[in-house]
């Protein structure tokens, strides 16, 4: 499998790549800011870019913005983007536009070869991968032997997984042959089933999708 | 100088007496302008006036001018002396007097010819009453001498009356343009005059335009023939009688003005309010609308403004501005800063300070309070400022240096553990036990750097790092963000760290269940309101961490208020200004 790595402490850079290359991977290029990661994915398409959140030149959210632009222009390159911080608001923008090929993790998290290739390879075949640390800070762990889907119909776990895909209402009433009142309906379900409250900053729909990412 | 002003006084009236005599008893077959009542009306006015002045204002030179003008009119009447000699000068000076008149007109009210304009002005009206006149006589008879019984001109060499004539037209014409060039000269200071300015010389400014407008009338109707005979010569001048009138009227009305300090006493007797009503008291004695206090701040030597605020004085090449200083026992309390025109009365001006003295010492004593608030205000500020310099920099540091050497470690180790052979008792657990504790070491240090700067603050503002705050708090909170812009650093960390206080003070005393967090702009001010459905009877201080707040707060200019009825829920509010 080929990655591209940006981080704009070279220890960093250089410490992931020998990591990678350790675990089998194919490190296609390294880069220390968004438009140079942007430049190595336009150049060799890895299957997965490894980009960490705060770089030059604002120190803000660089990484951020290079994995939007990556998901727009090379939708088949996996991101896997690397904090210091859990900040889960990020996390939610990552996956507000799909869950697939996408993972936030603590940059703490490489250090386990094991755990680091195994969610490479996942992020690579389009699967997604989520800090426990955010996932904990967004909907709470799932307590042992309580299954927050079981609840829902088999209907609305169809339409959960779809939302999973970041596809639309209107799409997932293409999809599954209904009308798009049907599938709103089917979503305010699983909302109300799941326990999520309206809020201000409508971010329901994602705290469904990693609800059901984390139990699956 | 009484003396000086009764001889002159006499020599005037003796002047003017010939002068009435030669107008009343001049060579015969002509009509004589402008006639012995004109001639004692307009040179009365002038002598009388002009004695008069220079007795009220004797610093001013437009009494002595007057005066000197009043003269020159007289002489103007040896016209009509019946000897050779006296008529021949008389015919040379007849319109000196004129340029008396132009001076008087341009330069009030400081009696000086400031401007280059104006004393070219007064050079060229100079040439044309004398040196046309006389070149004119050495080629012939003015029209004026030419009867039977008028006395011959010893200076007519020449012979050629159709010479004189057309230099005597010249003469009239370029006067005319002269003219014209000095009404525009005054339109033009007018409009740019101040309103103390215009309020001083109206009625000299109404009287000189009205002399100047007569005159070229005068000429005008010179010029075409003299259809209307003497008529418009009579109201010119009578019109030129009004001036030295009008001057004296505004010398002798600043004298009247100086009633108005009596009745600034009495305001600045009745009244205690701020230095508002001390500037609008000071303001309407003087009659100027742009009047300005400032008062000495002795701690560093300089002067300020009623709120204590830095003021820059007007400096030498601002002219429309003027100072004057007010002391109490040789030390400095304030500055009247007021336009330049009030020099010229700088009696009354130093009368309505010594009148608002003590008021003005109090004032300066209030002001010395504000601007010694304003620098507390300021210092404490940089404070602040400078605290939360040192945390963003610390946040940064632990980001860009330990953290990453930290985690360069743990992937070190994670090689390392990669690469140990599998056997029983090797050193593969205890790598694995330095990476866990390594991990929780990064996650206390994260804990660490959330606590001093929050990062979501520096990379995504105020707004994202308050709906992140309350997503966090141990209570479920609501948030109502509405704020659509970013804020200076200072502004975005105050109210950040006030609202992460009043939640973990919500959480910790509250025995709430439910928090609303709410932030927006009103206006100029930044309001953010933490509140809780709690047992309330919250108090500032006693170690609630709120005081710190509140310090917080302050220190830009914000005040924080707390509404905490017991059973009731506690509300706590912060507003910062961030024009």
């Amino acid at each position: 499998m080929r990655v591209a790595v940006a981080d704009d402490a070279v220890i960093l850079r250089e410490g992931l790549a020998r990591l990678l290359e350790e675990a089998g991977f194919e490190v296609v290029g390294l880069a220390c800011d968004g438009d140079e990661l942007v430049a190595l994915v336009d150049a060799h398409q890895p299957d997965v870019a490894i980009v960490d959140i705060r770089m030059p030149p604002t120190h803000t959210d660089e990484g951020l913005r290079a994995a939007r632009l990556i998901r727009e222009r090379w939708p088949a390159t996996g991101i896997l983007v690397l904090s210091q911080h859990v900040n889960p608001r990020y996390a939610i923008e990552l996956l507000s536009n799909g869950t697939e090929g996408v993972g936030y993790l603590l940059k703490e998290r490489v250090s386990d070869l094991a755990e680091l290739s195994a969610n490479v390879e996942r992020i690579g075949h389009g699967g997604s991968v989520l800090d426990p640390a955010v996932v904990d800070q967004l909907v709470g762990r799932p307590r042992p032997g309580q299954n927050p889907l079981e609840h829902l119909t088999a209907r609305e776990r169809e339409v959960l997984a779809l939302m999973a895909e970041g596809r639309s209402n209107r799409a997932i009433a293409e999809h599954l042959f209904v009308s798009e009142h049907t599938v709103e309906k089917h979503v305010k379900s699983i909302f109300g089933t799941l326990g999520l409250p309206p809020s201000a900053d409508d971010h329901r729909r994602v705290l469904a999708v990693v609800t059901y990412l984390n139990a699956g | 100088m009484r003396a000086k002003l009764w001889l002159l006084g006499l020599a005037g009236m003796a002047a003017g007496i010939a002068a009435v005599w030669l107008a009343a008893h001049g060579p015969s077959g002509r009509p004589t302008e402008p006639g012995p009542v004109l001639t004692l009306l307009v040179g009365a006015s002038l002598l009388g006036s002009g004695l008069a002045s220079w007795r009220a204002r004797p610093e001013n030179r437009l009494g002595p001018l007057m005066v000197a003008t009043s003269f020159g009119w007289f002489a103007g009447l040896l016209t009509e002396a019946p000897g050779q000699a006296l008529a021949t000068i008389g015919t040379a000076i007849q319109y000196v007097w004129i340029a008396g008149f132009i001076v008087l007109i341009l330069s009030f009210p400081s009696g000086r010819l400031e401007r280059r304009v104006d004393r070219s002005l007064v050079a060229a009206t100079l040439f044309l009453t004398t040196a046309f006149p006389i070149v004119a006589m050495l080629y012939g008879t003015g029209p004026g001498l030419r009867c039977p019984s008028c006395p011959h001109n010893p200076l007519d060499v020449f012979h050629d009356n159709t010479v004189s004539d057309h230099l005597l037209g010249l003469q009239r014409a370029l006067g005319g343009v002269v003219i014209v060039i000095a009404m525009a000269v005054l339109a033009r200071r007018w409009l740019r005059a101040s309103a103390p300015r215009r309020r001083e010389v109206t009625p000299v400014l109404v009287a000189g335009g009205a002399t100047l407008v007569t005159l070229t009338a005068t000429i005008v109707h010179d010029l075409v023939g003299d259809p209307l005979g003497s008529l418009p010569a009579t109201i010119w001048f009578y019109t030129t009688a009004t001036l030295p009138v009008a001057i004296l009227a505004v010398f002798l009305r600043r004298r009247l003005a100086r009633g108005g300090v009596a009745g600034l006493v009495v305001q600045l007797g009745e009244s205690s309010g701020p230095a508002a009503d001390l500037r609008d008291a000071l303001s309407r004695a003087l009659g100027d609308p742009s009047l300005e206090l400032a008062f000495w701040y002795s701690a560093e030597d300089r002067y300020v403004s009623a709120d204590g605020r830095p003021l820059a004085l007007p400096g030498e090449p601002d002219t429309d501005r003027a100072a004057t200083f007010v002391e109490r026992d040789g030390q400095p309390i304030a500055v009247v800063l007021h336009d330049r025109a009030l020099e010229h009365n700088a009696e009354l001006v130093q009368s309505v300070c010594a009148a608002a003295g003590l008021a003005l010492e109090n004032e300066r004593l209030h002001a010395e309070l504000r601007a010694r608030l304003a620098e507390l205000q300021a210092s404490r500020a940089r404070l602040v400022e400078a605290t939360d310099t040192e945390r963003r920099r610390i946040e940064r540091d632990l980001h860009d240096g330990t953290q990453q050497r930290l985690v360069s470690i743990a992937m070190s180790l994670g090689l390392l553990e990669s690469r140990l052979p599998g056997e029983p008792g090797a050193a593969a657990p205890l790598v694995r036990e330095a990476r866990e504790a390594l991990a929780a070491a990064l996650q206390e240090l994260r804990e660490l750097t959330q606590g001093i700067h929050p990062p979501l603050l520096a990379e995504r503002g105020l707004s994202a790092a308050l709906e992140e705050l309350c997503r966090r708090a141990p209570l479920p909170a609501r948030a109502e963000i509405a704020l659509e812009r970013r804020f200076s650093d200072q502004i975005e960390s105050a109210a950040y760290f006030f609202t992460s206080e009043a939640l973990t003070n919500a959480a910790k005393h509250s025995h709430a269940t439910e928090i609303a967090v709410t932030a927006r702009c009103e206006g100029p001010t930044l309001v953010i309101e933490v509140a809780d459905d709690g047992i309330g009877a919250a108090v500032i201080g006693g170690g609630s961490g709120l005081r710190g707040l509140a310090d917080r707060v302050e220190a830009l200019s914000g005040t924080m208020t707390l509404s905490s009825p017991p059973g009731r829920g506690t509300t706590l509010r912060a507003e910062i200004p961030c024009a």
